[in-house]
């Protein structure tokens, strides 16, 4: 059975986090799973502008930071119950589809069994959502560098509505459109539909579980190469810049 | 950038919201941006669009044709968001305040 890596960072600071998905993502050493644990931040898709999609004044004590793929805001808080994720894979016709919508909708596959392990009624639901009874409980984003795809996201297990409509300034459009009432109708996460609060490590090996039976591999756990380090440390300082993350 | 001192268009596609950001001088557009949630494989090519769009006449015909125009260049693939799309946006802004 073909190999493939595994990383968990652990806690890390989002400029370093996102460095290294860049660096992992050029570097192309092989198939990656890997997990990080957010700090308190907020991170723009590649095509957002931080003075219209942020209240500037409300997220000061955030660390902001731009990524390399498009999509929306991601924002974490200090409840530390976010699954981080990402997958870097290089394109085939099965488990990196060229589509993109396939390709999300493979890997996101993943989180889809290990939510519905659970017992909740997960769906895919395009471009780039995972939705339990079509209540966004995950956000994604995909980016390819030449035929290399790197799709990075999140699993909300908790999560502190109040404060991302706080520091956000979502366009109403985006919701009246799917007919939902309110933003806080709209998402969801795990602790509220369990009415309990599952140990993210567990959670963490079921994805891994799931992954392993999705792709047919093994995952093998491991750190960062040399050479995967050393970029990131060389990408650092982009990622501290206001030239990057005002960039738009 | 200020953004008061632009005009400004939303549009909500199947791939994200875009909003456009521009000026209009002699009936051309300049200075544009966007803002969104949307995708755009490869991502650099959406300053190709808008090096293209700066100096467009702010016409439906011209703005579509010269998206339409670097969507083939560049092999621009945009999953739920189409040329159409960044078009009703910014003739949205090129006829706001």
């Amino acid at each position: 059975m073909e190999a493939w890596r595994v990383i968990d960072f652990g806690k890390q600071d989002i400029r370093y986090m996102m460095a290294m998905n860049e660096a992992i993502h050029r570097c192309d050493e092989g198939n990656t799973l890997i997990f990080w644990d957010p700090t308190r931040s907020i991170i723009l898709g590649y095509f957002q502008k931080a003075a219209v999609e942020l209240d500037l004044e409300q997220v000061e004590d955030y660390t902001l930071v731009r990524r390399t793929s498009g999509g929306g805001v991601a924002f974490s808080d200090d409840l530390n119950r976010q699954i981080n994720y990402g997958v870097f894979g290089t394109v085939d016709e099965i488990n990196f589809p060229l589509d993109i919508v396939e390709s999300y909708k493979h890997i996101l596959g993943i989180l889809i069994d290990t939510l519905e392990e659970y017992g909740l009624n997960a769906a895919f639901r395009p471009i780039n959502d995972v939705v339990v009874d079509n209540k966004k409980i995950s956000g994604n984003a995909m980016t390819r560098l030449d035929n290399k795809t790197l799709q990075h996201g999140t699993l909300l297990l908790d999560f502190d509505i109040k404060e991302m409509l706080r520091i956000l300034n979502i366009p109403k459009e985006k919701f009246m459109d799917k007919q939902i009432a309110s933003i806080e109708q709209g998402m969801t996460w795990m602790d509220k539909e369990l009415g309990y609060k599952e140990d993210m490590h567990v959670v963490k090996q079921k994805i891994r579980k799931n992954f392993e039976t999705r792709f047919g591999v093994k995952l093998v756990e491991t750190v960062p190469s040399e050479q995967e380090e050393a970029l990131a440390r060389e990408l650092l300082p982009k990622y501290h810049s206001d030239e990057w993350t005002y960039k738009r | 950038m200020v953004l008061e001192d632009y005009l400004k268009g939303i549009h909500k596609s199947k791939g994200g919201i875009i909003r456009s950001f521009l000026k209009v001088d002699n009936g051309l557009i300049s200075d544009i941006s966007f803002s969104g949630d949307f995708f755009m494989f490869p991502e650099d090519a959406i300053d190709v669009i808008l090096a293209r769009l700066n100096g467009t006449a702010a016409t439906e015909e011209a703005v579509l044709s010269a998206i339409k125009e670097v969507y083939g260049s560049e092999g621009i693939q945009s999953p739920g968001t189409t040329p159409e799309d960044f078009t009703i946006s910014i003739m949205q802004a090129v006829g706001g305040k």
